[in-house]
């Protein structure tokens, strides 16, 4: 019964604890989902690849949409043109490197600043190296789904050959759909309809009262998706920590690669939204840290 | 005759519904827990305004939601309005991971209504081990102010500034009165009990036992775990189980209620 009791307290404490970063992530993402053009931010983007990769992966500060919403975004930004590098950034990089889960980690580690500085930090570096290594692939298209792939520019190699036939071609001339607006021309293949129901956001051209309800049913939506997941994932933790004998946890991992690999493993099966994950990793530190702790030797014991 | 709703636009309005019930429900469960003070068990309470905002967010939200739905249902013009709005939804960049995620979270919020939480037991901070010292995760404050009368000193101020200089010796004599609640350690002999509190730094999740050894003139049979006491007296160095440790010679024993906030922080 007392067992039952920690369980429970345990449950209804990360789920208090965390619900309410889990509603900001969710009005935040609502809000600038409906009201950002991702276009301005293309448009400042710098194109060499790093810096690119590296702007991406800071544009979660300013769009803190966590995994399920950045993905659409991302979609998005590769069509309107944007370096790949960037979308790449961006698309691993938002749902760590964004203010809500800065401040969330800092909740749950608020005695520990480093923890928070290295979580955003590493995510930072990894998410730029992997959009610039992205940025190698010149042609992107071959690598997506078949109706985005045929929405996005067409990329322009600068061969001699091709530069000469460019030059001889007046872009007026070229068929296809374009986005105007832009500060180059961008020019998109296959269907328009479906390319510009791709390239811009839909929802930008409603009004503003619309868009405030649409942000509303957008904030409910998500509040039941990654609600009733961070229902399962504290349910799971909460069983974890009470039911698991301590020494089966610290099992987990004798080094430090195993308990990453166990880590890792515990997050895909469990797949719990950035916003509120230190939380949940509060849990799994503790017999962590109690482990090391226990293996420095008490001086003040033995004289 | 007026023209049957598609069957369609059944599953939208009770899935509306759910969402309802699910954000009153969930609003009124953290109010609840703020209002008979059963948050105190649950978060540190520097976070405690944050389940309340949200509680007071969900509630307004769910009432939002509820007039939308009843607005529908009465005016024909504000049905177009919502078929038009469910169709701009659809356009909504995002991806349906857990659809009936509303119905798992009414369910837990009404269970949640009629749970009492109760406060972590000497069990539990066997189970998690009680020591006089603070480990890595735990809280480590770069400064913080003891009372500079031993006497004045809560459990875990006397902790604390045992981390700081372990030495035993160093507070031989010194005036104790400590509250907490009772654990009987099975290596510790029979006229030792060991006075404990629990301390969190963000919520429940990572509350850890500290404690201090009490050094009773009987048995410790006649004070039972989980009790709370007082104890007045005065520290000594004893070595229990091979460690030599700070101890508190009881003079006097008080039993006192739990208190509201049995945390601390």
């Amino acid at each position: 019964m007392n067992q039952l009791n920690n369980v429970l307290t345990l449950f209804f404490s990360l789920l208090v604890e965390a619900m309410p970063f889990l509603l900001l992530g969710v009005l935040f993402s609502s809000a600038l989902l409906l009201f950002i053009d991702e276009r301005k931010l293309i448009a400042a983007v710098p194109r060499n690849p790093l810096f690119a990769a590296f702007v991406g992966s800071l544009i979660g500060f300013i769009f803190p949409v966590c995994e399920c919403g950045n993905v659409p975004v991302a979609r998005r930004l590769m069509v309107q043109g944007a370096p790949v590098s960037m979308s790449i950034g961006f698309l691993l990089a938002a749902p760590t490197v964004n203010p809500i889960v800065f401040w969330a980690t800092w909740t749950a580690f608020r005695d520990q600043p480093e923890i928070v500085f290295m979580r955003v930090g590493f995510s930072l570096l990894i998410a730029t190296i992997v959009g610039w290594v992205f940025s190698t692939q010149k042609d992107f298209r071959p690598l997506l789904q078949p109706a985005i792939a045929r929405s996005m520019p067409v990329p322009r190699h600068r061969s001699r050959r091709r530069k000469k036939h460019e030059e001889s071609v007046s872009d007026l001339l070229q068929s296809g759909t374009f986005i105007l607006g832009q500060s180059g021309q961008v020019q998109l293949d296959g269907d328009p309809l479906q390319a510009a129901a791709l390239v811009a956001n839909p929802v930008l051209s409603k009004p503003i009262p619309v868009r405030l309800q649409m942000m509303v049913d957008n904030v409910v939506l998500e509040l039941r998706e990654l609600g009733g997941i961070l229902v399962i994932g504290s349910a799971i933790a909460a069983i974890v920590q009470v039911s698991v004998p301590r020494d089966v946890i610290l099992s987990l991992g004798q080094d430090n690669v195993t308990s990453i690999l166990a880590m890792l493993l515990l997050a895909c099966v469990i797949s719990i939204c950035s916003t509120v994950d230190a939380f949940f990793c509060i849990i799994f530190c503790f017999c962590i840290y109690q482990r090391l702790f226990t293996s420095i030797p008490n001086f003040w014991s033995n004289d | 005759m007026a023209p049957t709703p598609p069957r369609s636009s059944l599953f939208p309005t009770l899935m509306t519904l759910f969402d309802i019930a699910a954000l009153l429900a969930w609003s009124l469960l953290l109010l609840k827990f703020c209002w008979t003070k059963e948050i105190n068990l649950l978060l540190h309470p520097d976070y405690v305004w944050l389940a309340y905002a949200a509680g007071l967010f969900l509630l307004g939200l769910g009432l939002f939601k509820s007039v939308q739905l009843l607005g529908r249902s009465f005016n024909r013009s504000s049905r177009r309005v919502a078929r038009s709005q469910a169709q701009a939804a659809e356009a909504l960049p995002h991806f349906s991971l857990f659809p009936f995620g509303s119905a798992l979270l009414l369910g837990v919020a009404l269970f949640g209504l009629s749970f009492t939480p109760q406060p972590f037991s000497s069990q539990t901070a066997l189970d998690r081990g009680v020591t006089d010292t603070l480990t890595l995760t735990r809280s480590q404050p770069q400064s913080f102010r003891s009372q500079s009368r031993p006497e004045e000193r809560t459990l875990t101020e006397w902790v604390r500034t045992l981390n700081v200089y372990p030495e035993p010796d160093a507070y031989k004599d010194q005036k104790a009165k400590i509250e907490g609640f009772v654990i009987h350690v099975k290596d510790q002999p029979d006229d030792v009990l060991t006075l404990s509190r629990f301390v969190i730094t963000c919520c429940a999740a990572d509350a850890y036992p500290i404690g201090i050894p009490v050094k009773l003139k009987g048995s410790r049979s006649a004070y039972a775990p989980d009790e709370w006491l007082r104890v007045e007296g005065k520290m000594a160095t004893q070595t229990l189980s091979g460690k030599r440790q700070l101890v508190v010679m009881a003079t006097s024993l008080t039993k006192i209620p739990k208190p509201d906030a049995p945390y601390e922080y």
